[in-house]
């Protein structure tokens, strides 16, 4: 664990000093991830200037859930986002052969490989609507309300990684899943809006076979009373690590299949 | 024009092969679909009109706006792409005029989006949604002139973006910046009826409205009769513009390749 530590604080620190000299892309980088969010933002607002609430959902309630997914993605963006490349980058041009023979893990050495910049923007921006909605939400908050905000953001980005490194690992039979990862990963625009605005169906596809349900709309019901669904929130931890441990597995399964066939 | 329509068809073969990202993006834009269609019954749950607009008409201008939003790109990152590897030197040895050829393959490729991507989810659509039809020929005819310009409006402002190349390093960051310009301002996410009065007005001195907001207009009938020939006048006279920028812009942008190739 702590090699591993040491190891990541290396790779981390060689990709800082590229950021660093291509400082203008990284600020171009941040600055549109954080319009783009603005402008789905921008659009929710709109609809809200001629109505009251949507499904018994205010304006703000319905950013608070939409922070929560922004600030957990970003944890998924800033460390894992490299699980994207895993079919184009690794497995097509034989690159992944050449990690398999080091003694590193290779799922670590993947993600490890790089740190992105424009995950920056949607932790800042994901802090910034949750900074804004979290005062109009006439909540208490103590100690405990904000370790469990921080517990629940945390399921989320793990969400997130797990989802995306199931559907990944099928590169190594396709040699690239990517637009497998793709349409999965829309999905999550479902989780936006309060999941009881949905058709029984999505809401159970949602909750219980690719769970994007508890990236937003379950942690934020979890602090929102009336929405019904406090005590079914506190799950949420226990979801993000059934994902991980099934995820993990599959890929191990993934890597002894690829493993197999290169020889 | 036989060899401008044999890029076209080029590029219609080569995209057929890319069947796993069309399943991906079909599924994709059924999962909009739906997204759409229950946000928009949850928003018009406790209310009959949302500035006299009804929830069938906002569902119609919500999807069509969504499909022509589709078309509305263009060649912009190829050309980018042209010009940072230097391909583009060679492009302009070959004996046609390279924008048009540009247009051709993007001509080609909206063809096969057209077949591939938006016929099935137009079905799909007025299958599920129940999609109103406009009420009459003229309407039909006009939309569809309307939709034509929109969508030519947004080939050429792509290609001037694309022409950017030339001068700045990071042409991806300027592309999510035209990308999110795009979604914002041109009604491709809700009519722009619905916008507050100070971004409306800014908004009518865009170009980005032509694109989509005027077209879709015309379909679900937020604009009809003079309104609707005068829409599709702002939109002619964007068509130029924009035009006439583009072939401006590129003569400057050919001259910069002449010096770097000393």
């Amino acid at each position: 664990m702590r090699r591993y530590t040491r190891l990541y604080w290396e790779f981390a620190k060689s990709h800082m000093k590229v950021m660093m000299e291509y400082r203008i892309d990284f600020l171009i980088g941040v600055a549109s991830v954080m319009l783009e969010q603005f402008a789905s933002i921008f659009f929710v607002k709109v609809v809200f200037d001629h109505i009251e609430q949507i499904n018994g959902w205010s304006f703000y309630e319905i950013l608070f859930i939409y922070g929560i997914a922004a600030t957990g993605r970003s944890i998924h963006q800033i460390f894992f986002d490299n699980l994207w490349t895993l079919g184009w980058q690794y497995i097509r041009p034989g690159k992944l052969d050449r990690l398999l023979i080091r003694p590193v893990n290779p799922l670590f050495h993947v993600v490890a490989d790089r740190l992105h910049q424009d995950g920056f923007g949607q932790l800042i921006i994901g802090l910034i609507i949750l900074g804004t909605a979290i005062p109009q939400l006439d909540l208490v908050w103590g100690a405990a309300e904000i370790a469990m905000l921080v517990v629940m953001i945390i399921s989320s980005g793990l969400i997130f990684v797990a989802i995306n490194l199931f559907f990944a690992t099928f590169s190594f039979w396709m040699i690239d899943s990517l637009p497998i990862v793709w349409a999965v990963f829309n999905l999550s625009d479902f989780a936006r809006y309060p999941l009881t605005i949905y058709h029984k169906g999505i809401r159970m596809f949602l909750t219980w076979i690719i769970p994007y349900g508890f990236t937003a709309f379950y942690p934020a019901a979890y602090f929102i009373d009336k929405s019904g669904y406090k005590e079914f929130a506190l799950w949420t931890p226990v979801a993000a690590i059934v994902c991980c441990v099934l995820a993990y597995t599959f890929w191990n399964r993934g890597l002894k299949a690829f493993a197999s066939t290169g020889s | 024009m036989k060899k401008y329509w044999q890029i076209a068809k080029g590029r219609m073969q080569e995209n057929t092969a890319y069947s796993a990202w069309y399943w991906a993006g079909t599924v994709s834009a059924v999962m909009k679909l739906l997204i759409i269609y229950f946000f928009w019954q949850a928003v018009y749950a406790n209310q009959t009109t949302i500035e006299n607009i009804n929830l069938e008409t906002m569902i119609t201008y919500i999807v069509i706006a969504m499909l022509l939003q589709g078309f509305v790109g263009g060649v912009g990152n190829e050309l980018a792409e042209n010009i940072k590897e230097g391909q583009v030197a060679i492009e302009l040895m070959r004996p046609y005029d390279m924008i048009f050829k540009m247009f051709a393959v993007d001509i080609g490729e909206k063809i096969m989006y057209l077949i591939q991507g938006t016929l099935p989810m137009v079905l799909i659509a007025y299958f599920f949604m129940d999609l109103s039809f406009p009420k009459s020929p003229e309407t039909i005819l006009l939309f569809i002139v309307s939709a034509l310009v929109g969508i030519w409006i947004g080939t050429f402002f792509d290609f001037l973006v694309g022409v950017l190349a030339f001068w700045t390093v990071n042409v991806w960051g300027v592309r999510v910046l035209k990308e999110s310009l795009i979604t914002f301002f041109s009604g491709a996410l809700v009519p722009i009826t619905l916008f507050p009065d100070w971004l409306r007005t800014i908004t009518e001195f865009l170009p980005f409205q032509a694109m989509v907001y005027l077209p879709v207009s015309i379909y679900s009938g937020l604009i009809s009769g003079t309104e609707a020939y005068m829409a599709l006048g702002i939109q002619l006279f964007w068509l130029v513009s924009l035009y006439v920028l583009v072939r401006v812009i590129w003569s400057q942008a050919i001259k910069q390749i002449t010096i770097f190739g000393g």
